[in-house]
C-alpha cells in the first residue's frame, strides 16, 4: 500500500512538471536568447494560426532581438483587458468596432491604426465531393447547410446576414445545422454530413477536406475588417513599430493570404 | 422557447426503447446461456464498450459507418438513396449505441439474479426453453429488466456527443433537447436553456423514481428458497 | 425394469464415475457434501452431460455417448425433487403443479384437483410459495413432479433442510404418498438414518466415485469397506496384523485366531453401540474383552457417549474407542475412571478395504 501511494504520488509529480513545462514552453516560444526587448501581442483569436504558425517565427528570424509574445482570444475580451490596463503593445482585432472603441479610448494611437486584413464569407463543400450548389444564389439546391450558430458564432452571424440579403434564409431554414463552434461546422461539411457549409475563408483555408465554391456576393455582407494598431501605453514604441511595418510588408502579405486573409492594398 | 426539441427528444427517445428493449432483453439471454466463461467475457466487454467510451468516440466510430463518404455509407446512398447523417434516424441509432448497454447489462443482472434451479426444475417437468423464457424467467426477471428500460429511456433522452457528429444539429429535424440547451447557453439565452433544463430535470426524476419503485418490487418475489425461509423461523403445518 | 448407469464425467479437481444396475424399486444414495451426489442426479435428469458412458431407464436409451443420444430433460419423464424445492415464486400453487401439464391436455384441471386433493393441497391451491410452510412446500414440489406421471422420481436431499422433530414426520408423509408410485425411486442424502429408513438398496459415493452395496440393511450390517462402515456410522475400526495364526487388532490390543474368518480382513470394525459393558470383573475368554481407560464423554438427551483408550501396552497413543450407551441401560450411574468393554463377536464387522 506504501508503495502504491509513493509510486501514485511521483507519478502525479512528474506528470505535473511536465504539464507545466509545456505551457510554459508555449507561451515562451517566441523567447530566445536574453537581451532583447519583448512585446505583446492581443490578436483575436481567427488569427492564432497564421502567427504561432509562420508570422512570430519568421519575424523573430529577422529581427532576433524583438521577442514577441502573443495572446489570443476574442476581440471583445481584449478590447476589455486593454481597457482594464492590461500590458499589450500592439492590437490586432476581427472587427473594427473593438479597435474603434480603443481609439476613442485614447488607448490606441489612431495614427497607428492600418485596416490590415479582410476575411471573406464563403461557401464550402466537402473536398472532392459533387454537389448541384455552384453559388450563394443557388444554395437552395442543397439538402442540408452547415453554419455556425448566429447567436452564438460570428461567422454564422455573417451568414445569416448574407443569405438574408440575398433572401434565401427564411426559404431554407429548415435545413440549417447549427454548430456551436466553426470546427464542428468544418466538420459536418468534410464528412458529407451537410452537403454544403458557410464559414470564413480563413476557417477553410486550415483545412483541405473542404474546398471554396464560392465567396459572399459583393454587398450581400458587411466587410469583415481586421485592423491592427499600436497601444498607447506601451513602453517598447520603437519594437512596436519595427513590428506594425513588418506586418505590412510584402513578406507578411504572401503569408496572410496563404491563411485565407484578403490583405488590403491600401495601407 | 420552442416545444421542438422537446418533442424530437421523446420521439428518438421512445422508438430507440422501443428497439433498445428487445436487442437489450435477446442478447442478454443469449450472453447468459453461453457456456465458455471466456468467451462470455469477451462478448459482454464488445456490448458494454459504449458504455465506457466517450460518445465523440461512439460518435467518431458511427460517422465511419455511416458516413456519406464511408464504404458503407456510400452504399446505402448509391443504392437505397438511403442518407443516414443528418436525418432524425440518426439521432435515434446514436441514441440506441449509447444506451444499449444499459438496458443490456441491466437485463442480463436481472436474469442471473433468478435461482438457476427454477430453470432446472422447469427443464425436468417439461417446459421447453421458449416457455421456460416467458413463463419463469421474464416474469421473475421483470422488475429489474423494466428499471434497466426506463434508465436506458432517460440516457437515450440525453444524448449529445455522438448524436452532434451525425445528426447535426437541424432545428424541427435533429435538434435534441441537450443540443438546444448547449445551443441556447452558447447563444446567452439564459431564460429559455433554464425552460429546457427544467424539462430534462423533471423527466429525469420521474426516471429516477420509477426505478427505485420496481427495485423495491422486485425483493418481494425473487425469494424462492424455501430453506432461507426457514431459517427465518417460519411455522409448518 | 429399473435404472442402469455408466458414467464418467471430468471436471477440474474431481472426476465423477457412476456405475450400477438397479432392480430394486428404492436406491438410496449415501454420501458426504461433495461426494457428487447432486451431480450425480443431474446427469440422471439431464441438465448435466457426462463425458461418456450411458443411461438406460426402463429399458430406454437417456444417454449414450457412443450412440450420441442425449435426450433432453423435458423428455426424460423424471422427477426431480430439488433441495430447495425450486417451486416458482410467481406462481400460485395449482399453478406451479399444473404448468408442466401439456397445454393439449383436455383433463387439465381434473388433474390439478386430484392431485392436490391427494397431497391435501386443495385448501391452499390460490397460495405463492411465501405464503405456506416447507411442509407444505415439499408436498406441492412432490405433486408437480407427480402429476406428469414420471417413470422414476429423483429426491435430493429432501429432509437436510429439516429441523429433527418434523424429519420424522415428514419421512412418513412422503412415503405415504410415494406408496402408490410405481416407478423407481431414487433418494440422495448424506444422512444415514433417512437412507436406512427409506431405502431398499444403496449406494454409497466417495470422491465421485460410486459403489453398489446390495440391500440397505445388509449393507449397514455387513458394510465390507471401512469407507461404507464409517458412512454407515461405525465409529471404532482397527488395523489387523498378521501373526501366524492370528491377527492382531492393533487399535485395541486384541487377538483372533484366523479361523474365526472365512477370508483376509484388512481392518475390523464395531459399532459404538454394540460393545456391551460390565460393571464387575467377569469370566471370559480374554479377547472379547477391552479394557480401557475413560478419556471424556459427552452426554446427549438419550445417550452417553464414551472416549476410551485402550490399556493395552501394545496399543498407539492416540488410539481412541468410542463407546454409546442409552442413558436408561447407563442406570444413572458414577462416570467411572476406567470401563471393561465386552465385543460379541457376532457383532465384529470384518473390512476388506
Amino acid at each position: 500500500m506504501k508503495r502504491f501511494l509513493v509510486m501514485a504520488l511521483t507519478l502525479i509529480i512528474i506528470m505535473t512538471t511536465i504539464i507545466g513545462c509545456t505551457s510554459k514552453v508555449d507561451s515562451v516560444a517566441s523567447e530566445t536568447v536574453a537581451e532583447n526587448t519583448t512585446i505583446t501581442l492581443a490578436a483575436a483569436a481567427s488569427l492564432k494560426n497564421c502567427f504561432e504558425d509562420s508570422l512570430i517565427p519568421l519575424f523573430n528570424e529577422k529581427h532576433p532581438e524583438i521577442t514577441v509574445q502573443a495572446t489570443y482570444d476574442s476581440s471583445g475580451k481584449l478590447q476589455a483587458q486593454i481597457e482594464e490596463g492590461a500590458d499589450v503593445d500592439v492590437f490586432f482585432s476581427a472587427g473594427m468596432k473593438q479597435m474603434k472603441a480603443l481609439a476613442e479610448g485614447g488607448l490606441v494611437t489612431e495614427s497607428t491604426i492600418v485596416e490590415l486584413l479582410d476575411n471573406a464569407v464563403v461557401l464550402i463543400k466537402g473536398s472532392g465531393g459533387e454537389s448541384d450548389v455552384d453559388s450563394f444564389e443557388t444554395i437552395g439546391n442543397a439538402e442540408t447547410i452547415a453554419i455556425g450558430d448566429p447567436e452564438s458564432v460570428p461567422a454564422g452571424q455573417y451568414a445569416k446576414e448574407a443569405l438574408t440579403t440575398l433572401g434565401l434564409f427564411d426559404s431554407n431554414a429548415n435545413k440549417f445545422s447549427l454548430g456551436t463552434n466553426v470546427t464542428e461546422v468544418l466538420n459536418w461539411v468534410a464528412e458529407g454530413s451537410a452537403d454544403v457549409g458557410i464559414v470564413y475563408a480563413t476557417d477553410a483555408a486550415s483545412t483541405d477536406k473542404v474546398e471554396i465554391v464560392a465567396k459572399a456576393p459583393e454587398g450581400s455582407v458587411g466587410r469583415i475588417i481586421y485592423p491592427v494598431g499600436m497601444v498607447t501605453k506601451t513602453t517598447h514604441e520603437e519594437a512596436s513599430k519595427v513590428f506594425l511595418a513588418f506586418l505590412a510588408s510584402e513578406e507578411a502579405a504572401k503569408i496572410f493570404e496563404a491563411y485565407g486573409f484578403v490583405v488590403n492594398a491600401s495601407k | 422557447m420552442s416545444f421542438s426539441p422537446i418533442l424530437i427528444s421523446l420521439k428518438t427517445a421512445s422508438l430507440a426503447i422501443l428497439i433498445t428493449f428487445i436487442l437489450g432483453i435477446f442478447t442478454a439471454y443469449i450472453v447468459v446461456s453461453i457456456k465458455s466463461k471466456g468467451l462470455k467475457m469477451v462478448i459482454d466487454g464488445i456490448l458494454t464498450m459504449p458504455l465506457v467510451l466517450p460518445p465523440t468516440v461512439i460518435g467518431f466510430m458511427l460517422l465511419a459507418i455511416f458516413g456519406v463518404n464511408r464504404p458503407i455509407g456510400r452504399l446505402l446512398l448509391d443504392f437505397l438513396g438511403v442518407k443516414i447523417v443528418f436525418s432524425w434516424t440518426a439521432t435515434v441509432i446514436a441514441a440506441i449505441v449509447i444506451s444499449f448497454p444499459l438496458m443490456y447489462r441491466a437485463a442480463r443482472g436481472a436474469f442471473e439474479q433468478v435461482d438457476e434451479t427454477l430453470i432446472m426444475a422447469a427443464r425436468t417437468i417439461g417446459l421447453n426453453e421458449w416457455k421456460i423464457f416467458w413463463k419463469i424467467m421474464m416474469p421473475l426477471a421483470l422488475p429489474g429488466v423494466l428499471s434497466g428500460g426506463i434508465l436506458s429511456f432517460a440516457r437515450g433522452l440525453g444524448e449529445f456527443g455522438a448524436t452532434a457528429m451525425i445528426a447535426g444539429n437541424i432545428a424541427g429535424k435533429t435538434q435534441t433537447l441537450p443540443m438546444a440547451i448547449y445551443s441556447e447557453v452558447a447563444a446567452g439565452n439564459m431564460e429559455t436553456a433554464r425552460g429546457y433544463v427544467w424539462v430534462v430535470l423533471t423527466l429525469s426524476f420521474f426516471v429516477v423514481v420509477s426505478m427505485n419503485y420496481f427495485s423495491v418490487k422486485r425483493f418481494d418475489k425473487s425469494k424462492s428458497n424455501a430453506s432461507e425461509r426457514l431459517m427465518e423461523g417460519e411455522e409448518w403445518a | 425394469m429399473g435404472l442402469m448407469i455408466d458414467i464418467k464425467k471430468q471436471y477440474k479437481d474431481f472426476t465423477l464415475e457412476v456405475n450400477f444396475d438397479n432392480r430394486g424399486s428404492r436406491l438410496g444414495i449415501l454420501g458426504a457434501s461433495g461426494s457428487g451426489k447432486s451431480m450425480l442426479l443431474k446427469c440422471l435428469a439431464g441438465i448435466i452431460t457426462p463425458d461418456e458412458g450411458k443411461i438406460i431407464l426402463n429399458g430406454r436409451p437417456l444417454f449414450d455417448s457412443v450412440q450420441g443420444i442425449n435426450v433432453k430433460p423435458q423428455r426424460r419423464k423424471i422427477g426431480y425433487l430439488f433441495q430447495n424445492y425450486a417451486l416458482f415464486p410467481h406462481m400460485t400453487v395449482a399453478e406451479n403443479i399444473g404448468i408442466g401439464l401439456p397445454k393439449a391436455d383436455k383433463d387439465q384441471m381434473a388433474k390439478i384437483l386430484k392431485i392436490m386433493d391427494r397431497f391435501h393441497l386443495t385448501a391452499l391451491s390460490e397460495k405463492y410459495p411465501r405464503q405456506i410452510s416447507g411442509g407444505q412446500q415439499q408436498r406441492v414440489a412432490l405433486a408437480r413432479c407427480m402429476i406428469l406421471e414420471p417413470e422414476i422420481l429423483l429426491l435430493d436431499e429432501p429432509f437436510s433442510a429439516l429441523d429433527d422433530h418434523l424429519k420424522d414426520h415428514l419421512q412418513k408423509e412422503v412415503m405415504d404418498y410415494l406408496s402408490d408410485f410405481n416407478g423407481d425411486v431414487v433418494l440422495v442424502s448424506h444422512s444415514r438414518d433417512e437412507i436406512y429408513r427409506m431405502s431398499d438398496s444403496l449406494m454409497v459415493m466417495e470422491h465421485g466415485k460410486s459403489s453398489f452395496m446390495g440391500t440397505t440393511h445388509e449393507a449397514f450390517k455387513s458394510p465390507k469397506y471401512k469407507y461404507v462402515a464409517k458412512l454407515t456410522g461405525c465409529k471404532n475400526f482397527s488395523d489387523l496384523e498378521d501373526d501366524g495364526t492370528f491377527y492382531f487388532a492393533k487399535s485395541w490390543g486384541l487377538q483372533y485366531p484366523k479361523t474365526q474368518f472365512l477370508d483376509v480382513p484388512k481392518y475390523l470394525g464395531i459399532r459404538a453401540h454394540d460393545f456391551i459393558v460390565h460393571h464387575e470383573l467377569i469370566e471370559m475368554p480374554s479377547n472379547r474383552l477391552l479394557r480401557g481407560k475413560v478419556l471424556r464423554t459427552v452426554e446427549d438427551i438419550f445417550e452417553l457417549t464414551f472416549y476410551i483408550k485402550p490399556l493395552h501396552p501394545s496399543v498407539s497413543e492416540d488410539a481412541e474407542v468410542v463407546f454409546k450407551i442409552a442413558k436408561s441401560k447407563w442406570e444413572n450411574r458414577k462416570i467411572p475412571d476406567a470401563l471393561i468393554l465386552e465385543i460379541p463377536l457376532e457383532h465384529l464387522i470384518p473390512l476388506y478395504a
